[in-house]
């Protein structure tokens, strides 16, 4: 029988090709030289009680935003607003928290002035996912509209309400409300109480150094293992690969292209809600120009991650290794004063190209070079 | 004789002022392979993307099993029992074969997780019932073969409960020995005796070879059919050159 012949035509693999196949296996060789590297430049003070706690900060900064960013592009869109979003849901949040909820209804709390934002910022991914499948226009276009839109709306609303594009000294609420300190208080603390038990995060005065990570840590953990979950082992998860691969294939098997990516955008749009809330509580202040540039970082993660830009094929553990390589060069001008920091984005866009050719080649690989 | 599992009568398709289909009468049969045959613009695949639930007729009507049947969408045709393998196939190449073979229809289990273990078995067993015994399920399409492919697809439509097996074309972007094996695996749906085969093809030998009835489009229009035996070979020609005599065509072309 002919066909029985075919099958044998697929070569089997051995698991180390497997491993090599995976998506996520460049990010990682990278991420590890980084860390290395970076350790014995910074004679360890980049891993050191402080030091892990700040690279930790941007490094969860950078994988709440770049895990939407990463799903969204495995279901073939991009969304370029990822930042203007961080500044329109700070501005919101912390004007809310300064002046009142909207239409008169009298001081917000944190959990209300975080719901309220959250609710815009949902409406309105719904709103850029809604566009880009009606329109059938490229999302690029569309949410690089929207990219200009809400950097805008966040600043004339700053001056028209606030009469400055800053809001600083709101009080602590931290302290208060647990709520705020879920989102801006400090997590992990058992870490860094054992690390002291064990003899070492002292200070100067020999007490303990640092009391515990911040809260981001604990939500980009919290964002990236569903994003996990859902990507690898649902349905939901199936039809996100299938809408970003072949869409018309998709559809015609009944998946529901749209409201797929209506969701994404929802679920980026969350993210960035999510960065500004931890931003906002951590530090009592916010600013129209906070998340500038994010949508492009958190792109740039996606894809050093192994995301395809095409769409079909991405991981999250990728990203998760893209998001902490990125941080800590980001973060490495603080530990090693005596290089420019300007070399990050010459790292980060060295990378960056390595990393397309690298996943272009990954594609070929599964695809027996279609 | 049996009744027709799929009847199509007077089906008229119009995009704007075009109309694509201007009046297609069908019947097939469960256990026949039914040849659609016709040129290049002929309406064969706008005929089955109508009996797929993707357009809605513009009038004329479909019978499942003798009764009235509309499709509002692709859902529709398959809950009655249309499966279709389209010229494309539908098929995700960086997904697994398990992923493409459930794709939509995903096999869940509490919590809405996948039963991936479960799901990688049945797609396996399913292939080999019809002809491939693909032993790594969990390897993406991008590494199958283009015959290889057409089985998925078809295997997915059978197991998911198509009694219409529709195949656009499903012979045309394959090389020979592929070919071969398509037809081998169309011989074995239709041995199965329950499941009807619309068969599109240009290809006179492979609708000789595979054929039991044949119905000809030309310009939207029927303008031929009949079974394998009561189709000459003079006339089958005529028929695939939309109706035109071969000896016209002979004058035509001395005429340059
Ligand atoms: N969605 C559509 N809109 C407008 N015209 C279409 C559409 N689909 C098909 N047609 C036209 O209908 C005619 C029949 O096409 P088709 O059914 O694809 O032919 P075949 O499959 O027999 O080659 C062609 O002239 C084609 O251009
Ligand atoms: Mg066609």
């Amino acid at each position: 029988m002919a066909n029985t012949n075919e099958a044998g035509r697929l070569k089997q693999e051995t698991a180390i090709e497997k491993i090599i196949r995976r998506p996520e296996i460049g990010s990682f060789v990278v991420m590890l030289v980084i860390i290395v590297a970076l350790a014995i430049a910074s004679e360890g003070k980049s891993f050191n009680a402080l030091g892990l706690k700040n690279n930790v900060a941007i490094i969860a900064q950078y994988g709440i935003i770049a895990t939407g960013a990463a799903v969204l592009m495995i279901a073939g869109e991009f969304d370029l607003s990822i930042g203007s979003m961080i500044g329109f849901a700070g501005m919101a949040m912390s004007m809310m928290l300064k002046w009142g909820l909207p239409f008169g209804m009298g001081e917000a709390t944190p959990v209300t002035a975080f719901a309220v934002t959250l609710a815009m910022t949902l409406a309105l991914g719904w709103l850029i996912g809604t566009v880009v499948v009606r329109s059938g226009l490229s999302s690029f276009i569309v949410t690089l509209a929207f990219l200009f839109l809400l950097r805008g709306v966040t600043e004339v609303s700053f001056r028209l309400i606030n009469k400055s594009t800053q809001i600083s000294g709101l009080p602590d609420y931290k302290e208060e409300s647990w709520f705020a300190n879920l989102l801006g208080g400090d997590v992990f603390g058992w870490f860094y109480d054992l690390w002291f038990m064990l003899g070492g995060n002292l200070n100067r005065r020999g007490e303990q150094w640092v009391e515990g990570f911040d809260a981001r840590f604990l939500w980009w953990l919290v964002i990236a293992g569903i994003a996990y979950f859902v990507l690898s082992r649902t349905q939901i998860g199936n039809w996100i690969y299938a809408t970003g691969d072949n869409k018309e294939a998709a559809r015609a098997n009944g998946v529901p292209v749209n409201r797929v990516k209506i969701g994404l955008f929802m679920f980026t749009a969350f993210c960035a809600t999510m960065f500004a809330a931890c931003q906002v509580f951590d530090t009592n202040t916010s600013d129209a120009a906070k998340g500038n540039l994010m949508e492009l970082f958190a792109i740039a993660i996606a894809v050093v991650g192994g995301t395809l830009m095409t769409g079909g094929f991405g991981s999250v553990i990728g990203v998760v290794f893209g998001a902490i390589t990125v941080g800590l060069v980001a973060n490495a001008v603080f530990f090693i004063p005596a290089i420019d920091g300007a070399w990050f984005r010459v790292f980060l866009g060295g990378i960056l190209l390595a990393a397309v050719f690298a996943n272009e080649r990954i594609r070929k690989r599964i695809t027996g070079g279609i | 004789m049996a009744d027709p599992y799929l009847r199509v009568e007077g089906l008229v398709k119009r995009f704007g002022p075009f109309t694509a289909l201007g009046g297609v009468d069908l019947e097939v049969f469960p256990g026949e392979v039914h040849c659609l045959l016709g040129d290049n613009g002929a309406g064969k695949s706008t005929l089955i993307k109508t009996l797929a639930g993707v357009h809605e007729p513009t009038d004329g009507k479909i019978y499942i099993e003798g009764k009235p049947v509309e499709f509002r969408s692709p859902r529709d045709a398959s809950d009655a029992g249309i499966g279709t393998v389209y010229q494309d196939l539908a098929i995700n190449q960086l997904l697994s074969v398990t992923r493409n073979f459930f794709m939509g229809r995903e096999l869940k289990g509490p919590l809405g997780t996948l039963r991936m273990d479960e799901m990688n078995m049945i797609a396996h067993d399913e292939m080999l019932k019809i002809g491939i015994d693909f032993s790594d399920p969990t390897q993406a399409v991008g590494t199958m073969s283009g015959g290889q492919r057409q089985t998925l697809a078809i295997a997915r439509a059978i197991y998911f409960g198509a009694k219409v097996l529709i195949l656009d074309e499903p012979t045309s972007a394959l090389g020979q020995k592929q070919q071969m094996g398509v037809l081998k695996t169309i011989k074995k749906v239709r041995a199965r005796g329950d499941i009807a085969i619309i068969f599109i093809t240009h290809n006179e030998i492979h609708s000789r070879l595979v054929g039991d009835r044949f119905t000809f489009l030309a310009l939207g229009q029927t303008i031929g059919a009949g079974t394998n035996a009561e189709i000459g070979d003079e006339e089958m020609r005529r028929l695939m050159s939309g109706g035109a005599e071969m000896g016209d065509l002979e004058q035509e072309l001395a005429a340059i």
